[in-house]
């Protein structure tokens, strides 16, 4: 093996991730991984490595996926360990709560796997050729058969990221992305802020990592039709607010946030998570279309829009993820975009203008195109703010934004240039009657929680509790322990990682919304549920009916909403 | 003694049987166990308690002086080695203890008794009941190869029927690093701390763990405090000749820059706050599982373990080819009983409450 081939090889990214991922402090794993970039001499080696840290087998914007299941990956690893994956395979998972890992731990433990691996050296080149491969193979045996076939050639540890990095998720080494672009700026003496800038433009990371070496940031530029990702809001600490008329007012829609691409004819859309969503919202697609618009980037939020009024979220729902709505559906839930910010206007990036610079293009545009933007409102004290609040709340809106005017777009961030002011949201007192173990970080405990509520006294059901949700999060360290601990004594069956409880743990279940999902067997689902408290003082007798659900939801879709009117949260311009 | 095996029926009969545990019964035509609910293994028939806190039997056998195999009854008689009678005594128990010698068998009216080395911590033993309806060999927790801090392990020179092994690690991802790797790792990690001048913890079980530690860290020497729990604790390992090197007991005051030894829980409670510059390293066996490293906030996990690795567990049956294998302390005993029939070896699964102590 000469020098160079072992530089460029995957067994030595594998391992720098995994000593990344033993060493603390962010400074310390950051200079690892700078040490490493510097030392690839060739461009397309630094690509790699770069976009293996820190997106996966492919770029985020080119679209390509290996699409290889989690279940295939443990089906073919229990073969290739010639271990029973029921029976074996799965109570290791539940004991790690990561597949790879346990599958990095089986391959280096167990004698019939080492047989059949080799430490074969791939290059970070052959690697990527493999995940070629994967994506251009639709067919599932064949899959299998490349799969196998690589990890015939790798080394346990370099099986664990092979698989984390064509999962193109998290490696779940506490490096995000984040990390990476400070570690390239490191790596070639870079401000860190130009290399995020060229991540956000070039929305690949392996670019950016040779635009650095290279001393061609400045060639980053932006295009339409590459998707940026959105600036975003934290949540308002009243405290904390001095000066009120820094900031600009407009009320916050219960919708979905959007990114409309627009270049003459053609209009692109795209999602908070930066997917295409164009098909699903013809209407809006046909309304910038026939505007003859300059090319823009335009940031705002998707509304049901009828009667001349905003409808609630569980309208827009109907049309959400519907790749191409029905006749019936366009005109029973018509959609709208409002604009709220405008990001590129006629060859020119707008992120470094101030928000009210923007705003002023943006106005001049709606004006001249008849484009509905949202209204902006001054304040200048807290009493201002909350009169605001209400009225954004008669008019069916979740609440309101401030955001500051001399801001900068963020994107990518959440910072406190804007800040959201949010009406409290729900919450039902509920019993554990499951609990999952968790995976990743979360390993070896009971992190996971499926919530009862009460059908004691309901016909409709024979169960004294059934399942209304479930929840990852809210509580503390201390509480998840003592949990674990009252879980051991109230075990009454095990399934795999989930165990079966006697209804005793009360907790005081938060949520933002309540919405109707007919597969489950309350016919209710709820938004974002979370802990409030876990509620030592109450017994499964306190918790709250199906009823109580019901009721909660039919006050949610019956609130009174006043149309837009005098004071509205959005100007039309046409 | 082993030659003839007489015939003994009991087929699947519950005694005692409530809501909150029903003791299992087992026959082979072999010395019945009996699983005593959270109060340890019954041999019925030869009125033995193995690790037990019940009331029907004549001689109870302590394993080792971990709280999970301590008697909850702290007033009974029981039969243990000397190390655990004085680790068991300064640890509450107020019973009576009659000390045995290792390889030193005790004859009933219906059985010989022999306590073999364990390897888990000083003083842990195997307990080799033999009868006329043949033999049973129960590990308590127990370590091979053994950890240097202890007596070693030894099998028993007859043959064993049945043998009753925990299988705390019962998973193939679990296998050990090789004792010199680990005393490696020990070393180094407090070397390395200390010369960049910064102060190490080891968190480690205060009884076993925290002693193998010391016992490999000697050769360092450098003085050490250890938590006041483990510190009493220390002097039976001193008595029975294991040298521990230059230590003394936990002072916040005195203790930066020593190699300091508390149990996980102690940083929670203020141990060594006022120091500003120092690094942990967490030492079990459940460190080898990555999501320690997330839950915990450790500079390293060793994965120092007092029990045995799955891989080494499945060895020894093959090696000890018993008519029985019954697997205890674990949530798996489903992925050792498919092991063992790959190897043609019949196993069943006691029912003991695993209660984590690693």
């Amino acid at each position: 093996m000469t020098k160079s081939d072992s530089i460029n090889s995957f067994k030595r990214l594998a391992n720098i991730a995994q000593t990344i991922f033993e060493t603390r402090g962010n400074n310390a794993k950051i200079k690892l991984a700078a040490e490493y970039f510097q030392s690839l001499s060739h461009d397309e080696d630094l690509l790699l490595a770069a976009q293996y840290l820190g997106e996966g087998a492919f770029s985020d914007v080119s679209g390509k996926r290996a699409s290889v299941g989690h279940r295939t990956i443990a089906v073919l690893a229990s073969e290739f360990c010639e271990i029973d994956y029921d029976l074996v395979f799965k109570p290791c998972r539940t004991v790690t709560g990561s597949s790879s890992e346990t599958i990095q731990k089986l391959f280096n433990n167990l004698p019939e796997a080492r047989a059949k691996w080799s430490n074969a050296e791939l290059s970070l080149k052959e690697i990527s050729e493999i995940y070629e491969q994967l994506y251009t193979t639709k067919k599932r045996d064949l899959k299998q058969q490349i799969i196998k076939e690589s990890w015939a050639k790798m080394t346990p540890t370099e099986v664990k990221y092979f698989i984390r990095i064509m999962g193109q998720g998290s490696l779940r080494i506490g490096f995000e992305t984040r990390s990476v672009v400070t570690a390239i700026a490191k790596a070639f003496g870079k401000d860190s802020e130009k290399v995020r800038y060229a991540h956000m433009i070039t929305g690949s990371l392996g670019e950016t990592a040779v635009l650095a070496k290279t001393d061609r940031l400045d060639d980053a530029t932006f295009e339409l039709f590459h998707p940026l990702s959105f600036m975003l809001a934290s949540p308002i600490e009243s405290r904390s607010m001095e000066n009120f008329s820094e900031y600009i007012a407009e009320e916050k829609f219960d919708g979905m946030r959007c990114q409309a691409h627009i270049s003459g004819k053609k209009v692109k859309l795209y999602s908070r998570d930066l997917n295409e969503i164009t098909g699903s919202f013809p209407e809006i697609v046909e309304f910038f279309a026939t505007k003859n618009l300059p090319e823009i980037v335009l940031d705002g939020e998707i509304c049901v829009f009828k009667n001349d009024t905003i409808m609630p979220f569980q309208h827009l729902q109907k049309r959400m993820g519907v790749k191409m709505p029905s006749q019936y559906l366009l005109t029973e839930h018509p959609v709208l975009f409002v604009a709220y910010d405008l990001i590129y206007n006629d060859g020119q990036p707008l992120f470094d203008e101030a928000l009210s610079q923007r705003r002023h293009q943006l106005e001049k545009i709606s004006k001249e195109n008849h484009l509905p933007i949202t209204s902006q409102m001054e304040v200048s004290s807290l009493s201002d703010v909350e009169a605001l609040f209400e009225q954004a709340l008669d008019h069916g809106n979740e609440g309101l934004m401030l955001k500051r005017k001399d801001s900068n777009y963020e994107y990518g961030q959440r910072r406190k240039s804007w800040l959201k002011v949010k009406k409290p949201s729900g919450s039902l007192d509920v019993v554990i009657i499951y609990a999952h173990a968790g995976s990743g970080k979360r390993g070896g405990t009971y992190s996971d929680f499926t919530l009862g509520i009460s059908v004691k006294n309901d016909d409709r059901y024979e169960e004294e509790f059934i399942p209304i949700g479930k929840a990852y999060g809210g509580y503390s360290n201390e509480e998840l322990a003592e949990l674990n601990k009252r879980i051991k004594q109230l075990t009454l069956e095990r399934f795999g990682p989930t165990v079966l409880l006697k209804p005793e743990l009360m907790v005081e279940l938060e949520f933002e919304d309540i919405q109707i999902n007919k597969r489950t067997k309350a016919k209710y689902t709820l938004r974002f549920p979370r802990f409030k408290g876990i509620r030592w003082d109450l017994s499964p007798s306190d918790a709250d009916t199906l009823k109580d659900v019901e009721r909660i939801y039919q006050q949610k879709i019956d609130k009174e909403r006043t149309s837009q009117g005098a004071n509205p949260s959005f100007i039309m311009n046409d | 003694m082993t030659e003839s095996v007489t015939i003994n029926l009991y087929f699947g009969e519950l005694e005692n049987s409530n809501e909150f545990f029903s003791p299992k019964s087992y026959s082979l035509f072999m010395i019945r166990i009996q699983k005593a609910g959270h109060h340890g293994i019954l041999l019925p028939e030869l009125k033995i308690g193995l690790d037990y806190s019940g009331t029907k039997a004549d001689h109870i056998f302590i394993s080792h002086a971990h709280a999970d195999h301590m008697p909850r009854n702290r007033k009974l008689t029981v039969y243990c080695t000397r190390p655990t009678a004085r680790f068991m005594k300064l640890r509450g128990f107020s019973g009576k203890m009659i000390e045995m010698e290792f390889e030193q068998p005790l004859e009933t009216d219906s059985a010989r008794i022999t306590l073999v080395p364990a390897g888990h911590i000083l003083g842990s033993a195997m307990t080799f009941v033999e009868s006329d309806e043949g033999s049973v060999l129960y590990t308590g927790d127990y370590r091979t190869p053994p950890s240097p801090a202890t007596e070693g392990f030894k099998l028993p020179d007859a043959p064993v029927d049945q043998f009753i092994t925990e299988a705390t690690f019962s998973l193939p991802i679990y296998k050990w690093k090789s004792h010199e790797e680990l005393a490696k790792q020990v070393c180094n990690f407090a070397k390395t701390s200390l010369s960049d001048g910064y102060t190490p913890i080891f968190l480690a079980y205060n009884l076993g763990k925290a002693q193998e530690l010391m016992h490999m860290l000697k050769t360092l020497n450098h003085p050490m405090q250890i938590h006041g729990a483990g510190f009493k604790l220390c002097e039976v390992y001193v008595d029975e000749g294991y040298d521990l090197g230059e230590f003394e007991t936990y002072n916040r005051d005195t203790c930066e820059g020593k190699i300091l030894i508390a149990p996980s829980s102690a940083p929670d409670t203020g141990f060594a706050s006022n120091l500003k510059k120092v690094r942990t390293a967490y030492c079990s066996g459940w460190a080898s599982n990555e999501a320690q490293r997330t839950q915990l906030t450790a500079d390293e996990l060793i994965p120092l373990s007092d029990h045995l690795d799955f891989f080494e567990l499945i060895k020894l049956c093959e090696e000890l080819q018993p008519k029985k294998v019954w697997i205890t302390h674990t949530p798996n005993p489903k992925v050792v009983e498919h092991f063992l029939q790959k190897v043609g070896i019949t196993s069943g699964f006691l029912d003991v409450e695993a209660l984590g102590n690693d």
